[in-house]
């Protein structure tokens, strides 16, 4: 399934509906909802935020394939920005050093078995994948 | 749709879905606590790094004064997402049964 959504937090409600919808059409359990909705959040949110020079419509692709979940949001007319590279969070510290700042990719890199980046002519594109049979 | 509302027992309930949209109306509420206190996450069914960013920046606050914040009725999606972030070392957090 493939979709666009304007560049905009207000567009946070569509994109959790098509997760829905892609949910009820490809019957994938419910157990993996929450890895999912997080995912195209967190990646939409940064795109939004830190690539605001592009002002395309993102594309959100859901796709299962046997037992493969494989989101890809892909974001055009940007900058690079490669999330695979982003510093790991220190979740040991004290709560004094504590920022919120990389939880957000932090959890899909526990959520999910692999994070891509491409970067192509000005188009920046994330892909996950999981294994569905793994909970 | 995300809420927070008092509960009879002075604690405040969460409900709905706590991501990037609604963060703000949650920090907004959140500011207003002063001293320890409860948040009942029973009727809670989200929550994304937006609004984890609301609970750090909230019990931070509150624990530079000696005060915190107790998360009470976590479900198992909620603590997985807590346990990764590094927050059950910061909070007290109760998970539901």
């Amino acid at each position: 399934m493939r979709q666009e959504f304007d560049k905009s937090l207000t567009s946070l409600k569509s994109v959790f509906q098509f997760v829905q919808e892609f949910f009820s059409r490809e019957r994938v359990d419910a157990s993996h909802r929450y890895a999912v909705d997080l995912a195209v959040e967190e990646l939409f949110t940064n795109m939004v935020k830190y690539s605001p020079e592009g002002t395309q419509a993102i594309v959100i692709q859901l796709e299962k394939k046997d037992q493969c979940l494989e989101i890809r949001l892909t974001d055009f007319d940007v900058e690079s920005f490669d999330p695979t590279q982003a510093p790991e969070v220190a979740i040991h510290s004290p709560i004094e050093e504590r920022t919120p700042g990389g939880l957000g990719l932090h959890l899909l890199r526990k959520l999910f078995d692999t994070m891509e980046y491409e970067y192509i002519d000005r188009r920046s594109r994330i892909i996950l994948k999981k294994n569905l049979e793994v909970t | 749709m995300f809420a927070i509302e008092k509960g009879g027992n002075g604690e405040f309930i969460l409900s709905g879905r706590l991501d990037a949209s609604q963060s703000g109306k949650a920090q907004e509420l959140l500011d207003t606590v002063s001293a320890s206190q409860v948040l009942d996450f029973k009727d809670l069914d989200y929550v994304s790094s937006a609004g984890l960013a609301v609970l750090l920046r909230t019990q931070k606050r509150l624990m530079s004064q000696g005060d915190g914040l107790k998360l009470v009725n976590v479900s198992k999606h909620i603590f997985d997402i807590l346990r990764y972030s590094g927050f059950d070392q910061v909070f007290q957090i109760e998970q539901s049964d």
